[in-house]
This record gives structure tokens, sequence and C-alpha cells, in this order.
């Protein structure tokens, strides 16, 4: 009996037994379903967080004042101290000091309520630099951004996120509206391009919301407590995304140096790159990936177990067909296929339908959840894969139950 | 000898002719035996309990004879056919078929000799219930490798010869007990064995169609094929030529052609 025929008697036996294979199948098809999903999942968070942190430029260096290594409590944890200073900033800027750095912005942030007429809106307020757009690297959808003699002149002046400016001023043009802020009016002078809603993946605030004055307005205005020249941070963009570490040893050289500090250890500040925070953030996802996977994959073995459940009951209530068969002339090999076939094609049918609704759960979920999924022809082709040898593996021990059977048991049973 | 058979010839062509001559090949010496039952002994254990079926057998069966073993329920009837027709071993003593030792041979080995030298017809019919009634029929056919056409040629044949040519599609279920029945013998005749193995085959049948069998089975020897058919029924036994009477695992009387029982 060739490969043909004996694939033809077991598809006969599926065919025979359709509420119980479909339900067979049924777990098979979940499981598949579910791992491609969660997998999709993880994928599509993973691919989500490096393509945000990557729009948030990957050559991005920021420093912040205190050590983050110190356990000690004896200099204050990340942003307490201001050791920080519009004089640190300048001096990193310099070409000859530092090479393979292309921009630096110092900012200092705090949140306020702005106010425009009838209009309350309280949101983060930047103090910065002209360089703070290049970057941050975002662009002007309307006016002008900051220039050196705002700063010099410490102009009454503010630039306003896209959604700052929406929530403000509705449908009006902001541009040449007065803003008061701390009781100070400032002049819209310009409203950024919105860059999109940043997902909960991102460590910032929404970058859309926010208003961003000259520094030296803001330290008179916002800060006047403290040291006029200190700031909460210092971004420094590198050259290009390969020199972030030539770029990250400069700063680290240059302000330790500035702060006379002897060894790195007991540095006054931090530096932190979005490289980190992407690594990190791909880990945390990967682990839930892992997790979520395993979970998914338990649920297929349980699949499994039910395809070798039923494949028992089968060679149970078919003991007098198979003891037929065997006096018929089936050699127990023969058998043996039979119900391998059965079992394999129980698992093929659960794969394909399994990576067919996966697939198209992917498709539709994220316009549920608004969480991306991402599924590739390779794992989807993997997944049945696997659920073809999950058939067979668990085929295996009620094809061999069958195929032992003698042919006088078989027959006898009424 | 196709000449001798008055139904449908056509499963005695040529070809299938040549398939007899093949098989016997090995043994060409003349009045070896079919059967050669000699002390054979079967004993059943369930758990600490034995039952002896068969206690010590000698049964000889030669090419071309139409046999008949009676006996009451109980008597061992179906263990015996059951180590004839190589679905089960002796406990003791020796079975040949056409000179072959049984105990000798391998599950495969036995598997073929089943499927190319025996034809079954059993009491229950053992048709499968999801199958037509030519499915049914090519089984055995299916299971010696041979290709779907010739398949159905061959099993639309038998089922003609059975009487049955207008049924090859229905299901064993769409059909009455003698009409199963039919299709059970075209079945055991449709890969042309030697040997009919009939365990009650009309226990479970009106006298009309039990009439029909035992007429298939007296054509079936005419055509040259040995048949041992197994019985309690007196009547049904006098169909055979010879009779052999079993009782509690042991043979009580063979006798020759024409002596007929009287009980
Ligand atoms: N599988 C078995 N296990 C135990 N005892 C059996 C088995 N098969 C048959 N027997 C016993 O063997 C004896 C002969 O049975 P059987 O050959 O079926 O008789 P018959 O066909 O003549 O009615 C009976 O006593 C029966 O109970
Ligand atoms: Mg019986």
């Amino acid at each position: 009996m060739n490969l043909l025929e004996t694939f033809r008697t077991g598809l006969d036996a599926v065919l025979t037994h359709r509420l119980r294979s479909v339900l067979t199948v049924l777990g098979i098809t979940i499981g598949i379903a579910a791992v491609i999903l969660t997998v999709g999942l993880g994928e599509g968070a993973q691919q989500q967080v490096g393509s945000e942190i990557s729009a948030l430029g990957s050559n991005l260096l920021t420093v912040t004042p205190g050590s983050a290594t110190s356990s000690t409590g004896i200099r204050g944890g990340i942003g307490t101290a201001s050791t920080l200073t519009v004089g640190d900033a300048a001096a990193l800027a310099s070409k000859v000091v530092a090479p393979d750095i292309n921009a630096v912005a110092p900012a200092t942030s705090v949140q306020e309520t702005l106010v425009a007429g009838t209009q309350n809106w309280t949101t983060t307020v930047v103090g910065t630099d002209p360089a703070w757009l290049t970057v941050r690297g975002r662009s002007m959808a309307e006016g002008r951004f900051l220039v050196a003699q705002d700063l010099a002149s410490r102009a009454d002046v503010v630039v306003l996120g896209a959604t700052t400016a929406q929530e403000l001023f509705g449908v009006r043009d902001p541009v040449g509206q007065t803003v008061d802020v701390a009781g100070r009016p400032l002049t819209v002078i310009g409203v950024l391009q919105p860059v999109g809603s940043s997902s909960a993946a991102s460590t910032a605030a929404n970058p859309d919301d926010q208003a961003v004055l000259p520094l030296t307005t803001a330290s008179a205005l916002l800060f006047s407590g403290a040291s006029r020249n200190a700031v909460s941070q210092i971004l420094v963009q590198a050259t290009s995304a390969a020199t972030l570490s030539a770029a990250y040893q400069e700063t680290d050289a240059e302000l330790l140096n500035l702060h006379r500090v002897a060894t790195p250890a007991q540095a006054d500040f931090t530096i932190t790159s979005e490289q980190q925070v992407l690594s990190t953030a791909t880990s945390v996802d990967r682990t839930l990936t892992v997790l979520l996977g395993g979970i998914a994959g338990i649920s297929l073995v349980v699949g499994g177990i039910g395809v070798m459940n039923i494949m028992l009951v089968s060679v149970t209530e078919r003991i007098r067909e198979i003891g037929l068969r065997k006096a018929l002339g089936a050699t127990p090999r023969v058998i043996r296929r039979q119900f391998l076939v059965e079992a394999s094609v129980l698992g093929t049918v659960g794969g394909v339908l399994g990576a067919l609704l996966g697939i198209a759960g992917a498709l539709v979920l994220p316009h549920l959840i608004s969480n991306p999924i991402a599924v590739s022809p390779a794992a989807a082709a993997a997944a049945v894969a696997v659920a073809v040898a999950l058939g067979v593996a668990f085929g295996v021990y009620p094809a061999d139950r069958a195929a032992r059977l003698e042919p006088i048991d078989a027959l006898r049973t009424e | 000898m196709s000449d001798e058979g008055p139904a449908a010839p056509d499963l005695r062509s040529d070809e299938t002719a040549e398939v007899v001559v093949d098989r016997t090949a090995p043994h060409p010496i003349v009045g070896v035996p079919v059967i050669e039952v000699a002390g054979v002994w079967k004993t059943y254990r369930s758990g600490s309990l034995e039952v002896d079926a068969l206690r010590g057998v000698d049964l000889c069966v030669d090419r071309g004879e139409y046999v008949a073993v009676m006996g009451p329920s109980g008597s061992g009837k179906s263990t015996l056919m059951h180590i004839l027709g190589c679905l089960d071993v002796p406990t003791a003593g020796t079975f040949r078929l056409a000179g072959d030792d049984v105990r000798s041979m391998s599950e495969e080995d036995l598997a073929q000799v089943r499927n190319r030298r025996i034809g079954f017809v059993f009491q229950q019919f053992n048709l499968l219930a999801t199958l037509s009634a030519w499915r049914n029929v090519e089984l055995p056919l299916l299971y010696a490798g041979i290709e779907r056409a010739e398949r159905r040629r061959r099993s639309l044949a038998s089922l003609e010869r059975v009487g049955l040519a207008d049924r090859v599609d229905h299901r064993p279920g769409e059909l009455s007990g003698g009409q199963q029945q039919r299709v059970a013998m075209a079945r055991a005749l449709v890969t042309d064995p030697d040997l009919i193995l009939a365990d009650e085959p009309t226990g479970n049948l009106d006298s009309v169609s039990a009439g029909d069998v035992l007429a298939l089975l007296a054509d079936l020897h005419r055509s040259g094929r040995t048949v041992v058919l197994i019985t309690h029924d007196t009547e049904v036994a006098a169909a055979a030529d010879r009779v052999v009477r079993i009782r509690d695992g042991r043979i009580l009387a063979g006798a020759p052609v024409g002596a007929r029982e009287v009980r």
C-alpha cells in the first residue's frame, strides 16, 4: 500500500468523524494563533520602540547633574544637585575640545500654567538656546525658533508645541498672540512641527506639548531661586551614530576637567545615551515576549495532547476496524502509518488554520488595541511546521497501539 | 476449470489463473494438503483463569475440498477458524498451511498470507460502515498494493458475481443482512484466494439469504477453491462434502464424502 493510498485512507477517517476532527483541530488552531500573535506583539513592540528612539536621534547624549552610581547619598541622585551650568554647555560646544560633538543645548524645564485670554493650560516649559531645535531633531511648522539675539536680550518670546498651541488658541493662528507665563506676557513667535504622539515606550513627555523659551528669560522668570547659570540637563548631539562613543568620552573628559573631579567614579554628573534607553526597553520587551510566547507554547502542547487523546479514543473505538483491516492483510506498518497520517492531517490543518487566524488577528487587532503586531512569513511557516510535528509526535503512541493490536482480539470485540 | 463455474467466469481470467500457479509453485507435490493441523491446543488465559478452547485437534483438508466444521456453541469452532486463518497461533501443536509451518512466519508474512491466500466470511459480516460496497470489497486489493483503477474493476466484477452489480455505491447500512453478507463474500473472493473460511456465515440471516450464501459457497467450491464452513446447524453442514464434528475442543469424527451426519 503506497503513501498516497495511506494518505487517502487517513484523510477518509478524518472526514468521517467530522465534528471530532474539527474540535481537535480547534485546539491546535488556537495554540498556533496564540503563539503567532504573542510573538508578533513582542516583535511589533520592539520594532516600535526602535523606530521611536531612532526618531529621537540615536546619536543623542543627555548629561544630567548628580551621580547615578552613588549609593552613599553623599551626592544627590540624578537632577537633585545643580552642578551643570551654561558654561559647561558652552565648553562642550567648542569644536577644538570636542570634535565629535555636532551641537549642544543646555536646557532647564519646569511645569507651569500658561494663560492665553481665558484659556489655561499646564505644560512643560523648557528654557534653552537655539541649538535645541537641531539637537532634538525638530522643525518649525510656523513662525521661527529662538535665535541668539533672543537669549542675549532676554526677549519675552515663546515657541509652542503643536498640542499646546491647539489647547491655548484653538483654530486661531497663535503666532503674534500673547501668552502669560508666571504673570509675564510672552509673544508667541513660532509653533513646532508635531512629531506624533508618543507611546508608553517613550520615556520623554509628549514632545508636542511643551513651551520653549530663551534660557535667560526662563531663568529670570522661573528659576530665580537657583543659580542663574545652572541647568537641569545638557543635550549633546554627536556628529553621527558612529561617533557616539567618541562624543561620550569627550563629554565625560571635558566635564570631569571643568568640574575638577580627579576620578571618574566621583563624577557629579551622569551621561546617558538613547541607545541605553533603547536596549533597556527592548530587553524588557524581549522578556515579555518570551514569557507570553511560553504561555502560548503551553497552550500548543495542550492542543497536541488533545490530538493524542482523540487518536487514542479513535483507536479504541475502531478496534474492530483495525482488526478487520489486519485480517484482510494490513501489516502493522500500514496501520501505524494510517494513524500517523490521521494525526498529522489534524496537525497540519490546525497549523494552517492557526497561521491564517494569527495573520488575520495581526491585521485586525492593532485597530482595537493600538499595539502593532509584526508577523513574518518565516514565523508563520515555522508555526505550521511545529503543528505538523506536534500532530506526528502525539500521534506516535496511539498509532503504535493500533499497530500492535492482535487482529483476533480486535475482531472479537463487540 | 472456468467452464465448471456457472456464474460470471471473469474472475477466473488467465492472469488470475497464473497467480494460482505462481502461489503453488514452491509446493509442486500433488497431494500436499491445504490445511494440516496436528495436535493443536489453544489455551486462553485471562488472569488466573485458563480455558482450553482446543484440546489436541487433528485435521487435514485437501485442495479443492468442501468441509464443514460442526459443533455446538462454545465448542471451539471460531478458535479453530482463527488458527486456520492465521489470525491466531496455537498454544501447542502444529499448523501447516499448504505445507508451510505458520510458526516460522513473521507477522508480515502472515499478513500477506491472509491477504493473498485466504478469504474470510464472518457471522457479523464485518463491513466498514463508512465505506460503500465496492470500497469495502477493494480493501484486500488495497493492502495487496494494486492500483486504483484495477481495484475498482476487480471489485465491481466480484460484486457482479455475488449479484450486487446494482448496489456498488451503497453503504452497508443501506443494504439488507443478506446483501451485506454477499458484499462480504465479494470481498473474500476478490483476491481470488485458494481457501475460503466462513465462520457461521448464515448465522445472522433469514433462510432465503442463507440459501444464497450457501449457493455461492458451493459455486466457489465448484470453481476449484477449498472451502471450510463453520456452523452449528446440521442442515447448513449438509451443504459440504465432508462434515467434521467438534465438541469441547476435540474432533469427534470425520466422515468421508457422502457419509452424512444424522443426529
Ligand atoms: N479470548 C478468549 N478468552 C478466553 N476464553 C475464550 C476466548 N475466546 C474464546 N474463549 C472460550 O473458548 C471456548 C471456545 O470458544 P469459540 O471458539 O468462540 O467457540 P464457538 O465458536 O464454537 O462458539 C469458549 O468456552 C469460549 O468461552
Ligand atoms: Mg463462534
